[in-house]
């Protein structure tokens, strides 16, 4: 029926159909925002729906048990990146007290098709990122604080993203019990 | 597998984002708006490197065909046109119902979840140069009809 | 081998659903008034199974049978708690209860656009599909007596 479906690689065409897409709703945010703050936020917001949810099925998916420490999870957060963005980030610069790491993009498939102009170097483009991470991890009873040390997008030679381990969030208990 | 549920719940976020967001319930404009430049873009990379399509009706038989199939994991179910500009593309298990039930209310919901869609395949056929108006129905979920209108000057 | 009931907590113990099979007798309490204390009492015997355990408790608990009933438990990382009524032949429910958790409930609750995260599920495909799972699988049959 069609001589072209076969030049497609389809797990390309599909990345970039989610990098597009992305580009396309930040593009939507700064015609509805005029304060590029605001973008982040929204865009972080969006992230975080989207940890709350994909969280259940990387926990189906992967059978992955609660974790004891940090550096659990930090090889379970790049594992994510893995499977769902397919870019493997360096885990590193860890603090002493084991409670702070950073994970380093070489390439970040979010922004393969995007330069930032000079009036939005106050934008952080890929807050999805940073939201996803701290929605999913809110699920698993981790309170964290995430954010970007350095964005190829603004000149830096890598991403860094940091994440840092607030406090572990307490099952809640039942009424009448304590 | 992976990437599509990723791309899925970002779909429904854009979707709150447009509608629930701003107040727009029934405004559906960012939401095309967001597919269209998906589209637009989206095609330029996929199209570069082949021949130009020699017509109209090549053209319509790509998207409806390759396109859909790419993007929604599925063949359309049925393409049809009436010769005069007017294409229909039926997909009886539309990827962004696939998980939501049949019931009266939930149908009530179902526009949001095309529009994004009318978008995407406007802003690919403008690309290609031709330009359309893209409007599609949903009478029981997760079946969808999409209808091509080519605009002719 | 038969299934009774089903409940399904969230991690601050809403009950998020409720089904059953081949219960035959009720409690005499209401859905809610049950729930609150299935819920109550699973989270009594998790940290006083804990608490005791001579071992690091890794998995904690599982299951416990009577000898008419055995309550299956399962609790994703997420505080997602399936609670599975099933007689005490019933083999292999751990397995079940995973394949509910990424088979029905990550494609038709998590997946569901309309769903809202920390809300009751009340939709009727979940319903259906959940249906279908319980009723294929090995465990469900009903028993003559």
């Amino acid at each position: 029926m069609s001589r072209q479906a076969s030049r497609f690689d389809s797990k390309k065409v599909n990345a970039e159909f989610l990098t597009l897409t992305y580009g396309a709703l930040v593009t939507q945010m700064l015609r509805d925002f005029e304060n590029v703050e605001d973008v982040n936020k929204q865009l972080e917001r969006i992230g975080y729906n989207m940890g709350m949810r994909l969280i259940e099925d990387f926990l189906a998916r992967t059978s992955a048990p609660r974790c004891l420490e940090m550096r659990e999870t930090a090889d379970r957060i790049q594992q994510a990146f893995r499977i769902y963005l397919n870019v493997q980030p360096t885990i590193s610069n860890w603090s002493a007290s084991s409670d702070e790491f950073s994970l380093v993009f070489e390439t970040n498939p979010l922004t393969e098709f995007v330069e930032l102009p000079q009036d939005l170097t106050n934008l952080r483009y890929s807050s999805i990122l940073s939201g996803c991470i701290r929605g999913a991890l809110e699920m698993v009873q981790l309170d964290v604080q995430c954010w970007f040390v350095q964005d190829q997008l603004k000149g830096d030679n890598v991403t860094e993203l940091r994440i840092k381990f607030v406090r572990r969030l307490e099952d809640a208990i039942p009424a009448g019990e304590d | 597998m992976s990437e599509d549920i990723l791309f899925d719940f970002l779909h429904a976020e854009i979707v709150n984002y447009c509608l629930h967001d701003n107040n727009k319930e029934n405004d559906f404009s960012a939401l095309e708006y967001i597919g269209f430049n998906t589209g637009y873009r989206l095609i330029e990379r996929l199209t570069r490197d082949a021949p130009r399509f020699k017509d109209e009706l090549e053209t319509m038989k790509f998207i409806c065909t390759d396109f859909w199939t790419l993007i929604y994991k599925k063949q359309v179910d049925n393409l049809r046109t009436n010769n005069h500009g007017m294409y229909v593309v039926q997909d009886k298990a539309f990827r962004f119902l696939t998980r939501i039930s049949t019931g009266a209310k939930q149908l009530e919901h179902a526009p949001k979840f095309v529009f994004f869609t009318c978008g995407l395949v406007r802003g690919a056929l403008t690309n290609l140069g031709i330009n359309s108006t893209v409007t599609a129905e949903v009478q029981t979920i997760p079946a969808c009809k999409f209808h091509i209108e080519i605009n002719r000057n | 081998m038969t299934i009774y009931h089903l409940y399904i907590f969230d991690k601050l113990g809403t009950m998020m659903y409720y089904a059953e099979w081949n219960r035959t007798k009720k409690s005499g309490v209401s859905r809610e008034e049950e729930a609150k204390l299935t819920y109550g009492m699973l989270f009594s015997i998790k940290s006083f199974v804990s608490k005791i355990s001579p071992h690091d408790p890794r998995e904690g608990f599982l299951f416990y049978k009577t000898n008419r009933y055995a309550l299956h438990y399962m609790e994703t990382p997420s505080g997602l708690k399936f609670v599975l009524y099933t007689d005490t032949a019933a083999l292999n429910v751990k397995e079940l209860l995973q394949q509910l958790y990424s088979k029905i409930w990550v494609e038709y609750v998590v997946r569901d656009p309309l769903w809202s995260p920390g809300t009751p599920v009340t939709s009727e495909l979940f319903q259906t599909k959940l249906d279908e799972f319980i009723k294929q699988s090995a465990l469900y049959s009903i028993r003559n007596i």
